[in-house]
């Protein structure tokens, strides 16, 4: 009969039951939205960057993670094949691809650059990236040709240069001497990734083989199978490694990208605890007038023998029983919400220059978080919970007598 | 020989201030089990003190109170409280009912707090409600109630937890001259059918009329006891 008169209770005064439940649920649904939003532009962003351009792990030999140098290779070819091999023999890898990567120089009619030379082999790429798949011109080595280059639009831009442009390439080979190519544009790349656009280029493996006079192989990327838990298969990916090799997850090849993914999961938090202090202080606020309006029947309930074990319960029922009908309502409109959003995604169309920056597309669909219904629904109980305490603190504070009478 | 319910020996209440206030002022008194009983007196003289001291709802200066041999000056708050819960019937001026419970809930919500299995706490309140004359109107809040009824479902309500006595402090004093004699037939009845002890404080001389034993206050002191 306790849970009757708590839930009778609530509906005494509607009105403000009613703004104190509404508060819960906007709360919840704003909470959710913003959940939602961000889980959907960091995946967003973390997926483009990881299914374009750095893959979910890298292997290097350990002198390459110390200075990128051109002699700092994974070994003579025979080796790196059988590193790939044990690699994807590994149940959580889906595939491997090798690169060599050079420091170097790109020079255009009009400008100078520093750049990353990446030497791919196009089949691997295209197995194994999105990047071939994210051409605004041209091709990625499809055609046949010597001495082809695929650009990023920004560096492109910035460099004057255009399809069939040609520029010199400047490098180091193994031995520390510089080389130089001349290099014709053939492609035209952008990703979400503008830093990456600025500063990396690729070229035939091939090509290099030849102005180098040697197969140089400085990397191998590794695709898992999924983007979940890739810390823990880094870790066992990386002690499956012979000694002399080292391996970087894509939160190390990307600290930037690492960081905000792990800074999102505190931020989340820090949010949905900031509008749980929100609701907080409207739930103790309500919760306080109710017990001022009901002096006379608690002190009654007092003087006729309800003890303090039972008259906090009441109160703490009561006010429990706010958040479970404002929680359920405020999660079922923040899912419907950001089911809806899903579908018709976010337009951020005034912000594309920024959201690029960024990396991020300039329609954002959210993304569902299941385990976030779990920490909101948890919040919502323990907020309801602290409310609770200073209005049956003040309830377990009334002198019968003196309630009774009114004063 | 009816046994003694409540035995108050040298019962004394100072509030404290600049100038001190005795209102209650040495009472020594015995009421037996089956009384019928009205504490009289005019404003301030100190009988509403009294009964709350009689109820355990507020703590005398010095003196004693035993309710069927426990002292109850000698018990905790916590104490205090059970011992209203299973010992003490309550008759308030204003009523005092649950607004969101009905009648019957409000007459069977204090066997809850008594821990009652469900069974005896609806069949309790049903015949407690038809003994104050509200049969029929078990399902009705308080708003729907008259002022007469709703301190009839008082009644039915003081009597649920079976305790030693009932104390009403000014029981009549919102109900008009029919109400009033209807609740003074029910709780007479009660008393006399029942064994029922009742005390009132009061300064309704229809109350005091019905009476069998009218004490009457004045400055915290026992003036007569007829």
């Amino acid at each position: 009969m306790i849970f009757k008169v708590a839930w009778r209770n609530i509906w005494r005064s509607k009105v403000r039951s009613f703004i104190v439940i509404g508060s819960i649920a906007v709360g919840i649904w704003a909470g959710l939205l913003i959940i939602g939003f961000s889980f959907g532009m960091n995946n967003e962003r973390t997926t483009s960057a990881i299914g374009t351009t750095i893959g979910h792990a890298q292997i290097h030999s350990a002198a390459f993670d110390v200075e990128p140098l051109s002699s700092a290779t994974l070994g003579d070819p025979a080796s790196v094949g059988d590193l790939r091999r044990s690699v994807e023999e590994l149940p959580f890898v889906a595939g491997t691809a090798q690169r060599t990567v050079l420091q170097g120089m790109i020079n255009s009619a009009k400008s100078a650059r520093a750049a990353r030379i990446m030497g791919v082999w196009p089949e691997d790429e295209r197995l194994q990236t999105t990047l071939p798949m994210n051409l605004v011109e041209g091709d990625f080595f499809e055609e046949n040709g010597r001495n082809r280059l695929v650009i990023g639009e920004k560096l492109a831009n910035r460099l004057g240069l255009k399809l069939r442009s040609k520029v010199v390439l400047t490098f180091q080979d193994a031995e520390g001497t510089l080389s130089r190519a001349s290099f014709r544009v053939s492609g035209i790349y952008k990703t979400l990734n503008a830093t990456w656009d600025e500063f990396h280029l690729y070229v035939h493996h091939e090509d290099l083989e030849k102005t180098l006079g040697t197969l140089l192989v400085h990397e191998v990327l590794v695709r898992f199978n999924e983007t979940v838990d890739t810390d823990e298969k880094a870790v066992q990916l990386a002690s499956s490694l012979p000694e002399g090799l080292a391996l970087k997850s894509w939160k190390q090849v990307n600290p930037e990208l690492g960081f905000a993914d792990d800074m999102m999961a505190i931020m989340l938090v820090l949010v949905l605890g900031i509008i749980m202090m929100a609701l907080l202080f409207g739930i103790i606020n309500n919760m306080l007038m109710a017990i001022l309006e009901r002096r006379r029947e608690l002190g009654m309930l007092m003087a006729v023998g309800m003890n303090k074990r039972k008259l906090f319960l009441m109160i703490l029922i009561e006010t429990l029983m706010l958040g479970f009908v404002g929680g359920p309502i405020g999660i079922v409109l923040g899912d419907l919400s950001t089911r809806l959003m899903m579908q018709i995604g976010i337009d951020l169309t005034s912000k594309k220059d920024g959201l690029a920056e960024l990396g991020v597309q300039s329609i954002i669909y959210p993304e569902i978080v299941p385990e976030y219904y779990i920490i909101i629904a948890i919040m919502v109980v323990t907020t309801a919970l602290i409310a609770s305490i200073l209005p049956a603190v003040r309830a377990l504070k009334l002198n019968p007598v003196q309630a009774i009478r009114g004063e | 020989m009816s046994k003694p319910v409540i035995e108050i020996k040298n019962l004394e209440k100072v509030y404290e201030g600049a100038v001190p206030v005795h209102a209650v002022n040495g009472i020594n008194l015995t009421i037996t089990e089956g009384e019928f009983t009205a504490l009289k007196g005019p404003s301030g003289c100190g009988k509403t003190t009294f009964l709350n001291l009689l109820g355990g709802l507020d703590k005398p200066t010095s003196g004693s109170i035993e309710i069927g041999g426990v002292d109850i000056t000698t018990l905790s708050e916590n104490q205090l409280i059970d011992f209203r819960l299973r010992n003490i019937g309550f008759v308030f001026q204003a009523y005092n009912l649950i607004p969101v419970l009905s009648a019957q809930e409000n007459v069977s919500f204090i066997m809850l707090l008594q821990d009652r299995p469900k069974e005896e706490r609806e069949a309790r309140a049903k015949q407690l409600l038809e003994s104050v004359g509200l049969k029929g109107k078990e399902g009705q809040r308080p708003v729907q109630l008259s002022g007469g009824q709703q301190q009839r479902v008082a009644v039915a309500r003081a009597l649920a937890s079976k305790p030693q006595f009932v104390l009403a402090d000014e029981p009549t004093a919102n109900l008009d001259s029919t109400s009033t004699a209807n609740l003074l037939d029910i709780m007479e009845k009660l008393n006399k059918e029942e064994g029922m002890t009742f005390v009132f404080a009061t300064h309704d001389d229809r109350v005091i009329k019905k009476a069998r034993r009218i004490i009457s206050i004045e400055d915290g002191k026992v003036l007569s006891d007829e």
